[in-house]
Parts: C-alpha cells; structure tokens; sequence
C-alpha cells in the first residue's frame, strides 16, 4: 500500500517534466499561432549534435523568427528512421517539409507521401539528382560534383599528386560525388577511407594508420569540418607531410586555415540551406511563388582561404557560417 | 468433510483471481503504457489522433517483432544480441541477390531465411556445447556479422549500401505482403503491425499453451532441474536462437522491401533495445519469468515516447536525454507494480 | 521384491566408493539407509537410479538382472528419484511443476492445462496435501510442502520404487514430520520407498527395513523388528569410536 504514492509521485514527475520542457523558438501546443504564421518541418539526415547541420538548424530557425513562423529541425541518419519524421510532419499537417536525401530510395515513399498531401517539399543538400523527380518545388544545396571539381583543382594547384578522401557518412551520394569530383581534377590517384563521424578518435586512429601505412599519399581531403580537425590530428600524429583541405566550416576550421594547417575550405553555405527553404516555403504558401524555375538554388562552392579566413572566423563563432 | 472442502474451494477462487490478475508479469507494462498515452495524448491532438497512431504503432511494430523473440529467449534464459544485426545481413542478402545476381524477389528472401536460421543455428548450437554464456557467444556473433555486413557490401559493391530493390522481380507482391499499408478509417496503417500481432499472438500461445513453453519456463529458471525431469533442455534453447533468428529476417526483410534500400550499419545498436522492450515487459534478466505480450507492450511504450517527443515538438536535442528518462520511469514504475502485486500474496 | 543389489560395488578411479553393499525394496515398504556423510549414500542412489553403473555384485529388478543405462531409463522401469534439490522450479507454478517434462498432451503441439489443473489439485488432495492454490509459484511454498508435491508428482506418474534423497535434511522437526506423513502415504500406496537419511530419529518411526552404510561398506541390513532405535543411533555413530572420543575429552 506504501507502494501507491511513490507510484503517484513518479506520475507526477512525469507531468512536470512536460510542463518545463525547453521549446525555445517552437510554439507551445494549443497556443495561437504567429500572425500569417504557418508551421514548417525540417528534416535532416544529420545526427543532432552535428556541427555542420547545426547551422543549417540555425539558418532555419532565424528565417523562422524573420518571417514569424515555426520552424522544427528534426534530424537522424537512419533513412528508416527519417522516413518516419517525414511521416509524422504529414500527419501533423505541416505547411511545408524540408528534407535532406541522403538516400533518396528509403525516402521516396514519404515523400511522395507528402506530395500527394498537397504539402509542398524543398530537397536540401543531397539527393539533387532526385528532388525534382519525388516533386519537390525546388533543391536548395551545393552541386557535389563542381564542388568536387573545385577542390581537385586547387589541390592540384598545391602540388598533391595522391589524395586521401575520407568520407564519413555511410551511403551518402554526394560525399562520393564530391571525391569523384576531386578525382577528375586532380590529375592523380583518389583513394576513399571510410570512417564514422559519430567516432571521432576513431577517425584520427584510422587516417593515422593509413598515413603511415602509405607514404605516398601527400593530400587529405576531409569532407566534413569535425573530421578535418581529426585528421588534422591524424597529420600531426603520423608527421606526415600532407597537405589538408576540407569540406565545410567551422570554427575550429577557420582557425586552422588562419594557422596553416588546413590549405582552404569549400564552403557549401549550409546556413542558406537552411535560411533559404524557410523563404522559399513561406512565399510558397502566401504568393504560390516557386524558385529556380526546376533547377537547383546553388548555395556553394565558396573558397574560404587564409585570406579571407579571419573575416569569416567572426562569423562562424556566430554560428551562421 | 464436505463442508470443509467446499469451504477451502471458495477461500481459493476469491483470493486466486485477484492474485492471478496482479502477478501477471504483463500489468507493470500496462500501468506503464497507460501513463506514457496518457501524457503525450493529452498534450498533442495529433499524437491521438488516428494518423498519429499509425505513425507511432510503426516502430512500435518493428521493434515489437524482435523484442517479442527476443523475450521468449530471455525466458528461456539466454541473450541473442547478434539479432539486431541480423536484420541488416538478411535485408542486405535480399536486396544483393534481387539486384545484383537477378534473383526472384522472393527466392532471395528464402534464401536470407536460409542464412538466419543458419546463424540462429551457430548460436544455439555454441552456447549449447560449451556452456559459455550467450551474452559473450552472441557478442562474437554480432562483431563478426558486422564485419560481415559492412565487408561483402563493400567487395561486392563498392559502397556501404545496396539499392534498386524497386525494380528486381517480384517486388510489387512481396511488398505489397510485408510493406504495404491498409487503409483504417482515412489513415494508413502498415502492414508490419498485423504481422506484429500475429506474432505476438502465437509467441503467446506457444508460451502459455504448448508443452514446449512450459519447457521455456522450466529451462530459464533451472536449466538442471528441467534436464533432472527429462525436458529436452539443449533442443529448446536452440530452438529459442532460431526463433530469434527468424524474426530477425522478418524485419530484415520488411524494411528492405519497404525502403528498397539497405545500408551496410543497419540494426546496429538495437540489440539492447529490444532487450530493455523485454524488461519493461515483465522479463527477468535471470530467465524464467516474463511475457510475450509484456514485451510486446514495451515496445509500444517505445514506440509512443520515440514519436511522441516529436510531436510535442520538443527540442531535437534533447530527444536521447527525454527518451532515456521516459524509459528508466517506465521500467521504474514496472518494478513498483509488480513488488506490490507479490507483496499482496499471503 | 522389486528392487534388490546383492554385493554391488563401485570405484572411481582408485577410490573405492562403494563395496559389498546388498539391500532390498519390497512394495508397501519402506527401506531406510542410514550413514553419516561419506559413507557412500549418494553413490548407492546414483547407482538405483541410473546415473552410474555399478562395477560389482548386481542389480535385480523384480528379480532379474539389470543394468540402468541413463536415469530415463531407471524412470522408465518406475524408479523414481527425488534429490534433494528437488527438480522443481521456483518461479513455475505448482502445476507446471507437477508435469514437467510428462505434459498432458492437446493436439499436436498443445498442453491441456485445463486437465493439468485439476489432476494436480486432486493428486495433492488425495495425498493429503492441502496447497491452496496449484497457479502459486512453487518457490513460495514451504520446504516441506515442496518435498511433498515432489512425491506427489513420483507418485501420480507410476512409481513403483520411490527413492528420497535427504529430504528431511535440511528441514525443522514440524516441517520433517510433514514428509515423513506424505512417506508413509506413498508407502501405504503400495510404493517401495528407498528413505536415505544421516538422521536415525526421523528413520525409526517410518522404516521397515534398515541399512547402515560406513565408510563405502554395508555394517548390515536390519528388519525393523530386530533393531531398536538406540541400538541403530550408536551402530551410526560408532558407539566404540565415541567412547573413546569421550574418554578423550573428560577433564582429569
């Protein structure tokens, strides 16, 4: 019988936990919406936590408090598990979705879902090459290849003759459209190191490993910030004498280049791969407005080098770069 | 004497019914899903709303298979936590042998159905031999197939996933059986539920009614005593590995098919999952004691807290740490019910 | 006489465990074998039920020769062992308990639990055993009445020779006399019961037939009529060996 309180408290505590839950920029259920307010999903496939997706969530939730509307960032790598968010943003009739295809295929049916929902859909990041198809209104991203491209040829230009690219998310086309990309400017050979970016360590220890194993690597081409600082480290370790370039910013990235130890950084601009959707939805549903008349909205490749890195550094520490 | 008797039988039937109900391993999962529908019903019109269930009886389905056999392995006093894994090298087999290697879509899932009760097969057979314990043979089974997985997609493939499942043959009938919808009252439920139930259903039965689960009971809770009395103690904890097995390739091959995709990592890191499913749903660690449909509650639990976060629109950040209290309170309240029900015997 | 060992013997290794040991089981009766520990008791069991194979001497059943070759087999021929953990499991229920491994069969794969009820309820009833409820786990029960649903169960599936392992060993004197009730129930069944036990006191009262075993050899198989319980306590004691233990310990 003493048993029947605790059990109560524990109830209780259960409610409280609701009620002092943090919901910042999102909307308190039940509570009116924002003045021509509208609610729009986004749904990445980035793990939260991610210093890369954690801008775009930032470019998403300014544009929502610009225009006064809700914005939900969701993320999660699992393809099985994104097509479920996709899933619940239809039933919970969101006025627009964002979502990033890293693996278009286990998407398809969501999203067409949601299509059929009459909910209009804007692709970011990945999946360029099937937005259209699946109905998306438009793709906002960086085209992987030219990026690609562009990066092959200032390594080239740097003197790299064998690259490392380590790509760090199982599956994703764009990572290897942006090696194969590389691979076609350089000039040279192009050899793919697989690792995990949920382990960082890890990374260091494998890019490491290869390093020593082959001295005739002399690049490294990371193609997300968290893993160029790891396979910074990596260089260090090894002391090796391979030049480093990346994919993507991030503070501790800037201030790298600003020390020499990382060559330049392709900048995607992900913070308009979040801003940009919000606009595009937000005029969708208030003036029928589509954007890039069926083709993708480029966000990237910018440089950034030691040039313009000190500049650029301010922003990053913001967050929105 | 007569009266004495009758007497005696009347004091029984009172106080039987009453205890029945209370020690059933089933009643701290209900309380437990009964408060978790609760507070997230209450908050979020479309979590109780008939879309919202179906949105959040999905996972619950997928996860429910496996916890589910897993649980009836946990009666019987073992672990399997190579089946998590499992479902990813069973989707992988299908897929690869459909799209690279031409196969009937069907063919390549009888023939991952080959390879997971071959694999259940090696675990029961190891654990049944040497006597080691199933949480450390289960461990090596689990490294190797993820080895496995990750290492024949990539010499076959070259990258970590395999894909194009839309277009092998017979895909529109095999998903159409384990991926497709059934439209209830405006909204679409998968199919993946039914089969949840059915499984559900005879995991019950076969534990409640069959002489085989009264030989799950007797081998979890004294593997010596059954064996003393002539229960055929190493043939059933095989058996238990292949079931686990079998469900593994269920789910392995309805999320293949519905995703016609499979990526080399998936399944990795649900093994414990299923297994605190099971927990919550009246299992003891120890083996002997637990419920097929306790489990099966649990992984509603489950499913309504992963889901329900979200449509609370709670921070994405915080999604592990919620869903962790959620389930520690769950399990928690699990307990206190079920000290109270054991308490109130005589 | 339904099972009976004329000089058998048994040696593991180099250690002569048991030798020159004959005893006999007659139906209606029971026979006790007494002996302090490492006398060879267990060994004489594993022997009558099949878990070893004698090296000597011979085994009868119902006066032919027999050699038990697994413990199912012993099962078969209706010896029936109940050691003293019992083989039952605490947290099934004494209904589970009572047929394991011997369930009532319903359709192909199904067990009759309806049926498995109600004759466990009436078996322990016609026992004499009042257990409450047959759904409660059997680790709730008392030592005593767990025992007696172990007899029960030897009982119900066609013993004809019952063999107790200590079963009043580790019990308090209430509960040990509760079990020596239930043995002389399945006596009076017309089972042979085979009671080894290191205590004289609960042996007298229920014997009919006593065997002493000392060190691996037999000091003798006494009918009850020609034994008394004192004479039996000292022959287990080693009436000589306490003597002089003592004379050993008297204070000058």
């Amino acid at each position: 019988m003493r048993r029947i309180p605790v059990v109560l408290a524990l109830a209780s505590a259960l409610a409280l936990t609701a009620c002092s839950a943090p919901a910042e920029q999102n909307a308190e259920p039940g509570s009116a919406p924002p003045a021509g307010g509208g609610e729009y999903a986004v749904i990445t496939h980035g793990a939260p936590g991610d210093s890369f997706w954690d801008v775009v969530k930032n470019g998403a939730e300014a544009a929502g408090q610009e225009y006064g509307v809700t914005v939900t960032y969701q993320g999660d790598g699992d393809p099985a598990k994104q097509s479920q968010l996709i899933d619940q943003a239809v039933s919970g009739q969101a006025d627009g979705i964002v979502v990033s295809m890293a693996n278009p295929d286990a998407l398809r049916e969501a999203v067409g879902k949601a299509v059929a929902a009459g909910i209009p859909v804007v692709t970011i990041n990945s999946g360029a090459d099937s937005s259209k198809e699946f109905g998306a209104i438009t793709h906002v991203g960086q085209s992987e290849d030219v990026a690609g491209r562009g990066a092959g040829e200032q390594l080239k230009s740097a003197g790299v003759t064998k690259l490392l690219c380590v790509i760090h998310e199982a599956g994703n086309i764009g990572l290897d459209q942006r090696c194969t990309g590389a691979e076609e400017t350089l000039g040279g050979a192009v050899e793919r190191l697989q690792v995990d970016v949920s382990n960082l360590a890890d990374v260091t220890s494998k890019v490491t490993a290869k390093l020593q194993s082959d001295q005739s690597v002399n690049g490294v081409l990371a193609l997300n910030p968290a893993v160029a600082v790891a396979a910074r480290d990596a260089i260090r370790d090894s002391g090796s004498q391979a030049k480093l370039a990346t994919f993507d910013l991030s503070a501790d990235v800037v201030a790298a280049i600003q020390a020499d130890e990382i060559l330049f950084a392709v900048d995607q601009q992900q913070y308009l791969q979040g801003y940009l959707p919000i606009t595009f939805l937000h005029l969708y549903k208030n003036n029928l407005n589509t954007v890039g008349g069926g083709l993708p909205v480029n966000t990237g490749p910018g440089f950034v080098t030691k040039e313009n890195a000190e500049r650029v550094a301010k922003l990053a520490e913001a967050g929105t770069r | 004497m007569t009266a004495a008797t009758s007497r005696a039988d009347e004091r029984v039937a009172d106080v039987g019914l009453l205890r029945r109900l209370l020690i059933r391993p089933e009643l701290g999962a209900v309380v437990g899903a009964i408060v978790v529908f609760t507070f997230f019903a209450s908050q979020s019109a479309v979590f109780r709303s008939l879309d919202g269930i179906a949105n959040w009886l999905d996972p619950a389905a997928t996860l429910g298979i496996m916890a589910v056999a897993v649980a009836l392995l946990m009666i019987g006093g073992e672990f399997d936590l190579s089946a998590g894994v499992l479902t990813g090298t069973t989707g992988l087999i299908l897929v690869t042998l459909a799209t690279r290697y031409g196969l009937n879509v069907w063919v390549a899932m009888l023939a991952g159905l080959v390879v997971a009760l071959a694999v259940g097969l090696f675990n029961g057979l190891i654990v049944t031999r040497t006597r080691l314990p199933s949480f450390i043979v289960t461990l090596g089974t689990f490294l190797m197939l993820q080895g496995i997985n990750l290492g024949v997609t990539k010499a076959l493939t070259g990258t970590v996933q395999v894909g194009g499942l839309r277009s092998a043959s017979g895909y529109e009938g095999a998903r159409t059986v384990f991926a497709g919808t059934v439209e209830i009252g405006g909204s679409s439920f998968r199919v993946a539920i039914l089969w949840w139930l059915l499984v559900t259903a005879v995991a019950t039965w076969v534990l409640m009614r069959s002489r085989q689960g009264n030989w799950i009971f007797a081998v979890g809770g004294d593997e010596k005593a059954a064996r003393a009395v002539g229960v055929p103690a190493a043939r059933t904890k095989i058996a238990l590995f292949m079931t686990t097995a079998f469900a593994a390739w269920l789910v392995g091959s309805i999320l293949a098919l519905r995703y016609t995709s499979v990526q080399a990592n998936v399944g990795i890191g649900q093994e414990f999952i299923y297994i605190i499913a099971a927990v919550i749903g009246g299992c003891l660690l120890t083996g002997g004691y637990g419920s097929a449909i306790g489990a099966a509650i649990g992984a509603v639990i489950f499913g309504m807290a992963d889901k329900g976060i979200v449509f609370l629109g709670w921070d994405a950040d915080w999604f592990k740490f919620f869903l962790g209290a959620m389930l520690l309170l769950a399990t928690l309240a699990n307990r206190l019910v079920r000290r109270y029900a054991e308490g109130v015997r005589h | 006489m339904i099972l009976e060992t004329r000089g058998i013997g048994k040696s593991f290794g180099s250690v002569l465990a048991l030798r020159e040991v004959s005893m006999s089981v007659e139906a209606g009766q029971v026979t006790c074998v007494l002996g302090d520990n490492g006398a060879g008791k267990s060994t004489l069991i594993k022997i009558l039920s099949g878990v070893h194979q004698h090296d000597a001497g011979s085994l009868l059943v119902d006066g032919a020769e027999a050699r038990f070759a697994s413990p199912r087999d012993a099962l078969d021929r209706g010896i029936s062992t109940v050691y003293q953990d019992l083989a039952m499991i605490p947290l099934m229920s004494v209904w589970r308990n009572f047929f394991l491994g011997s369930e009532p069969r319903r359709g192909l794969l199904g067990f009759d639990v309806r049926r498995a009820r109600r004759v466990a309820r009436d078996e322990l009833r016609a026992m004499g055993i009042d257990v409450r409820d047959v759904d409660q786990p059997v680790g709730t029960l008392s030592g005593g009445e767990r025992q007696s649903v172990a007899i029960a169960r030897a009982v119900y599936f066609g013993a004809r020779v019952l063999i107790l392992d200590e079963p009043t060993s580790a019990l308090g004197v209430k509960q040990a006399g509760v079990v020596l009730r239930y043995i002389a129930a399945a006596r009076d069944r017309g089972l042979g019961v085979v009671f080894i036990t290191h205590n004289p006191h609960h042996a007298y009262p229920v014997g009919d037939r006593f065997l002493l075993l000392n060190r691996g050899t037999s000091l003798g198989q006494y009918a009850k009529a020609d034994i008394s319980r004192e004479r039996l306590t000292s022959l287990m004691a080693g009436a000589a060996e306490l003597e002089e233990l003592a004379h050993e310990l008297e204070r000058d």
